[in-house]
């Protein structure tokens, strides 16, 4: 009795340990509280009434997943471009088991000597048909330089025809 | 004090998912609508509030990780939003400054027939920074520590309004008792 009385002053100082405050719980809110203590019955009922008070709309539990969308794309984006990037790595690091060949007018060529020798022959061949080819192209440069010659000389021939023309006419 | 305090509650975690976030702060949501309730006075602006918290935190979550008390850092952004709500509402003339406690007329003591009811209102009657107190420590069963860092003061100066709130409403409990057998001894 004394006890809780003394309990009770040090609540109301401020100075209990939630421990203490339990202890004071349960006894106002059991069925033995003593007569001079049933005042404050009411005070630790309302605390209690209180604790059992719940929000009653529902949260935001939907807004979470919507955005959890979003997420899931862009993991999955990244995701694949890492597997095909890997992919391609193994793919071009991985050894070839078969030998190299070439395809010859539609033949199968697995020596690379004969491959080799055929493909510089032919190459050759483009070069000097090449070569054939831009022959007159060059006589075709020739021509337009000496025209070129000939405007120059041209314009050279009309301003001296000027000029007499002009001393001509200052004699006259 | 808050700088050091809250360096104790930050603690690095890896980032939060959507069960994470369920799990810590929908559970919370009891708890932060009673708070909200008790500075606001009003369950729908509660619930308002709430629900715009938990927008607010989910939006922000990669910080969210970092804390180490969630819920006292939930609680302290729910206090937070409320005092801010006040403040608009106050200054567009809403709300009063402040409740006080006034004696009940007869109309509202036949309301207020239930004893416990009345109490609850003497605890709405306190100043704000007291009935939140009284509440976080009676209520939610809070350690003054956690409260300091809720309310943004020291230990001591909860421990001091925690003592005033409840010698307050000690005192009107005793006072309206009293009344309450005057007015039986009248008849």
């Amino acid at each position: 009795m004394e006890k809780m009385n003394e309990l009770l002053e040090k609540y109301f100082r401020g100075e209990t340990t939630l421990a203490e405050e339990e202890v004071l719980k349960s006894y106002f809110l059991s069925e033995t509280v003593k007569s001079e203590h049933e005042s404050y019955r009411v005070l630790f009922e309302a605390f209690d009434q209180e604790k059992k008070e719940t929000a009653n709309a529902p949260l935001l539990k939907v807004l979470p997943r919507q955005r959890e969308v979003k997420h899931f794309w862009i993991k999955t984006f990244s995701y694949s471009g890492i597997a095909a990037a890997l992919v391609l790595a193994l793919w071009v690091q991985y050894p070839r088991s078969e030998k190299d060949y070439a395809i010859i007018h539609g033949h199968r060529i697995n020596d690379p000597e004969y491959a080799q020798k055929y493909a510089e022959k032919k190459l050759n061949d483009v070069n000097e048909m090449l070569q054939n080819g831009l022959r007159p192209l060059r006589n075709m440069e020739a021509l337009k330089e000496n025209l070129r010659a000939s405007t120059r000389k041209n314009g050279t021939l009309k301003d001296e025809i000027i000029e007499l023309n002009k001393t001509r006419n200052i004699n006259n | 004090m808050s700088d050091v305090r809250c360096s104790i509650f930050l603690r690095h975690y890896k980032c939060m998912d959507t069960n994470q976030f369920n799990a810590q702060i929908l559970t919370l949501s009891d708890k932060l609508f009673r708070l909200a309730k008790s500075i606001l006075c009003n369950a729908e602006a509660a619930q308002d509030a709430v629900q715009e918290l938990s927008l607010k935190l989910w939006e922000k979550r990669s910080k969210l990780d970092e804390v180490e008390n969630v819920p006292a850092f939930t609680m302290r952004a729910m206090r937070n939003l409320c005092l801010d709500t006040i403040r608009q509402q106050r200054d567009a003339d809403e709300l009063p400054a402040e409740m006080e406690f006034v004696e009940p007329n007869p109309h509202q003591q036949i309301e207020q027939k239930d004893l416990v009811t009345r109490v609850r209102k003497m605890i709405d009657e306190l100043p704000e920074l007291q009935r939140t107190i009284i509440r976080m420590r009676d209520v939610e069963g809070m350690e003054i520590a956690e409260i300091a860092y809720v309310t943004s003061l020291t230990e001591n100066a909860v421990s001091v309004n925690l003592s005033r709130a409840r010698q307050k409403i000690r005192e009107r409990i005793i006072y309206e008792q009293k009344r309450v057998e005057e007015t039986v001894w009248k008849r």
